[in-house]
């Protein structure tokens, strides 16, 4: 991709500014209009629900939502976010969500390299089969798993606690694959020059293969969190108080109301408290996401 | 440097899983009191507002007047949910909560799961039937098997007739009553449809629960479609064949009603918006209607050929099996508090459920609130006119069966007879699995 943008920007004047909206013409003329207007339908329509909550959210809850009213309403307000945090203890369920969600990343990162180090780099008797039954969990559905996991964190002694709603997720299928497939495409070379440098095993997974994997890491961290900060079932079986509890719980109260008809503004505004810190977070790492995709596509 | 970032964050967030393992034992603990019963309690959430905060406030009255006994509420989702948790912890091995609010209709899989206790002696010491006869008997419809009673009454609704009393006036119509029963009701409902297409006569919603305001015109016409017992259901006799073909013939026939099926969560904004001058849906659906409709709001009964009927719904309170003696004392003591009067008064008044039994509805505050809110009677008022609701052993698939031929019809898929008999025989394959 280099390459071909090395010789436009050549041609025009020097200048940080000028090189940056050349290149961006540059772009604009590899999709043609046709490709353009292509992703714009399909970038709108993923962002107008997205915009219809948000209109709604602040749309009156005394009003009607008609064919003709059906965005914010004549007198914009603010109540339904005053009473979704009146409804339930956001505050805490942040929080619990966030440590959930960070604890069980930490985790499935050493998990994931240390299992897919091994996969990748150390035969021994039998790999393959264990392997393949890693890779047969990625079939079973996790609802299947949630009578024996409740069993385990009964007998642990870990009910209605937050390790209960992140330890069955320690260990990650899709990520020792990922890891296994990344570490692979690492030169034997490199780890054979850093044993004769005298590296241990640890040091040489830390300073050899890591790195080149980071941007596959954060793939896979991408899909973790957003895995995590949205699973409802599980945490909901193994967790009874406001403390252990996440904020998929917490929308619960709003997104259940099955008795009576839909009360879109007070359900959009609670949907918005809940994904808010998602979308901004990859709003401002938007860059590095798509980066990081694309390096671990190339590889 | 990168290598001590990582450090950094590895530390950090051990430090974090540390602090969240403590932070939740240190919480357990603390609400261990001894000498005192501490129980549980799931409720699931079916209508909006605070109800965790009512759910507090009655618990922590509870408390008050019970020194000894504490209740752990729990928030357990929707009501698959609760029934997910439950069982879940029944079959991991684990303690089940004291006392849960499940769907009534769930009696007979909780029975078969072998998840719930009979409460036969502590109402015999309750007053026995004097005591049971304090409810509305619609409410304990779905509550007897094999000779006991299960559970009783805590969040109840029926389905009822919302009408616009403006158009009703405008159209000729009387507007301080709704229609009296189908033949009428499809008059009114020509009367009320402009030809513009901007106002329908009628909606009736045959989603998400279809079979559900079926029962209402199957009770209409004087028949139901509960078998006998809970291995047999009532599908495809002459008079919910009839029924079937009114419910179609709304808008195939008369074309008072949109075609297709009508989203259940659509009709109270269509009823609001001036859409639909008349809906069929939850009683509990009445104060969010009252806050945001801009013209007089009527209140009847849904009506089948031969006048009013409705099912119930709506959720129980149960006592789990398995728990210890003096939990299952204290229990009862929880469950006859949640389904007293002014309990259920101070429930319905603040979520549009209606009261357990007609005394919650003698209490000052109650009456207080009906001066204000005159519509919020004729729910209760038409408890006379309901019967049980659809529940059969494996509850889920049998409703989906009835639920799946109502669809059928309503899309021109299929004709009554020909969609109940094959509910019929499908029901009656599933069932045969069970003796009684």
């Amino acid at each position: 991709m280099s390459s071909s943008l090395a010789s436009p920007s050549s041609s025009v004047p020097r200048g940080a500014a000028v090189g940056r909206l050349s290149l961006r013409l540059h772009r604009f003329r590899l999709l043609d209009a046709s490709g353009v207007l292509v992703l714009a339908i399909v970038a709108i329509g993923w962002a107008v629900p997205l915009i219809w909550a948000m209109a709604v959210s602040v749309h009156s809850p005394d009003e009607p939502i008609t064919a003709s009213n059906l965005w914010w309403g004549s007198k914009p307000t603010l109540s339904n976010y005053a009473q979704a945090f009146q409804i339930a203890p956001f505050a805490q369920y942040y929080v619990n969500t966030i440590l959930i969600v960070a604890g069980i990343l930490v985790v499935q990162l050493v998990t994931i390299s240390l299992a897919g180090y091994a996969f990748a780099r150390y035969p021994f008797r039998g790999q393959n089969l264990l392997f393949f039954l890693i890779l047969l969990q990625l079939m079973v559905p996790s609802s299947a798993l949630i009578v024996p996991n409740y069993s385990t964190i009964r007998q642990l002694h870990l009910f209605d606690t937050l390790v209960a709603v992140m330890l069955p997720y320690f260990g990650s299928a899709f990520g020792v694959f990922l890891m296994r497939q990344t570490f692979k495409t690492v030169p034997r070379d490199l780890d054979d020059a850093a044993r004769v440098d005298g590296a241990n095993w640890l040091q040489t997974l830390w300073h050899v293969y890591i790195p080149p994997a980071r941007p596959a890491m954060v793939a896979f961290a991408l899909s973790s969190i957003s895995f995590h900060w949205n699973d409802f079932l599980w945490p909901l079986v193994v967790t009874n108080s406001t403390n252990s509890r996440p904020l998929t719980v917490g929308l619960a109260v709003f997104t259940q109301l099955g008795e009576i008809g839909a009360q879109w503004p007070l359900v959009t505004a609670g949907t918005l408290i809940v994904v808010g810190p998602l979308l901004i977070l990859f709003l401002v790492f938007q860059r590095q996401f798509i980066e990081s995709f694309l390096h671990s596509g190339l590889k | 440097m990168i290598a001590e970032q990582w450090r950094r964050l590895l530390a950090a967030s051990a430090t974090a899983v540390l602090a969240a393992t403590l932070s939740a034992c240190g919480g357990s603990a603390a609400t261990a009191a001894p000498s005192a019963v501490a129980l549980t309690f799931y409720y699931p959430v079916a209508v909006p507002g605070p109800i965790t905060q009512l759910i507090d406030g009655y618990i922590s009255k509870f408390e008050q007047q019970n020194p000894g006994i504490t209740v752990k509420p729990v928030l357990s989702g929707g009501y698959p949910d609760t029934l997910t948790k439950i069982e879940t912890t029944i079959k991991g091995g684990g303690t089940p909560p004291d006392v849960a609010v499940m769907l009534s209709t769930d009696l007979y899989s909780l029975v078969d799961s072998n998840a719930i206790q009979p409460l036969d002696s502590q109402i015999a010491a309750a007053g026995g039937n004097n005591y049971l006869n304090g409810f509305y008997p619609a409410f304990l419809a779905n509550s007897r098997y094999q000779g006991h009673v299960w559970s009783l009454p805590f969040q109840r609704s029926t389905p009822v007739l919302y009408y616009n009393r403006d158009m009703f006036q405008a159209a000729g119509l009387d507007p301080t009553k709704g229609p009296a029963n189908y033949q009428e009701m499809v008059a009114d409902a020509q009367k009320l449809t402009k030809p513009d297409g901007s106002t329908w006569g009628i909606e009736i919603s045959s989603d998400g629960i279809p079979y559900w305001l079926f029962q209402s015109f199957v009770i209409g016409n004087g028949a139901n479609v509960v078998g006998s017992a809970p291995n047999q259901v009532s599908f495809d006799t002459p008079q919910v064949v009839s029924a079937l073909q009114d419910f179609a013939d709304l808008s195939a026939k008369y074309h008072v009603m949109p075609s297709g099926i009508l989203q259940w969560a659509n009709m109270p904004n269509d009823f609001v918006a001036g859409k639909a001058a008349m809906i069929w849906h939850s009683s509990g659906s009445l104060a969010n209607i009252l806050k945001q409709a801009k013209f007089n709001v009527g209140v009847s009964y849904t009506v089948g050929e031969q006048g009013f009927g409705a099912p119930t719904g709506g959720g129980n309170l149960y006592m789990l099996k398995g728990i210890p003696a003096d939990h299952q004392a204290a229990a009862w003591k929880f469950i006859q508090f949640m389904s007293s009067n002014d309990i259920q008064a101070d429930w319905s008044m603040h979520t549009g459920y209606i009261a357990a039994s007609p005394a919650a509805y003698q209490t000052a505050a109650m009456k207080a609130y009906l001066a204000k809110t005159p519509q919020a009677s004729v729910a209760p008022d038409g408890i006379e006119y309901a019967k049980a609701e659809l529940a059969a052993h494996d509850n889920a698939q049998v409703q989906k069966f009835l639920g799946d031929a109502v669809q059928a019809v309503l899309t021109g898929k299929s004709d009554p007879s020909s969609a109940l008999r094959s509910a019929q025989q499908q029901a009656t394959q599933l069932l045969s699995a069970f003796k009684n």
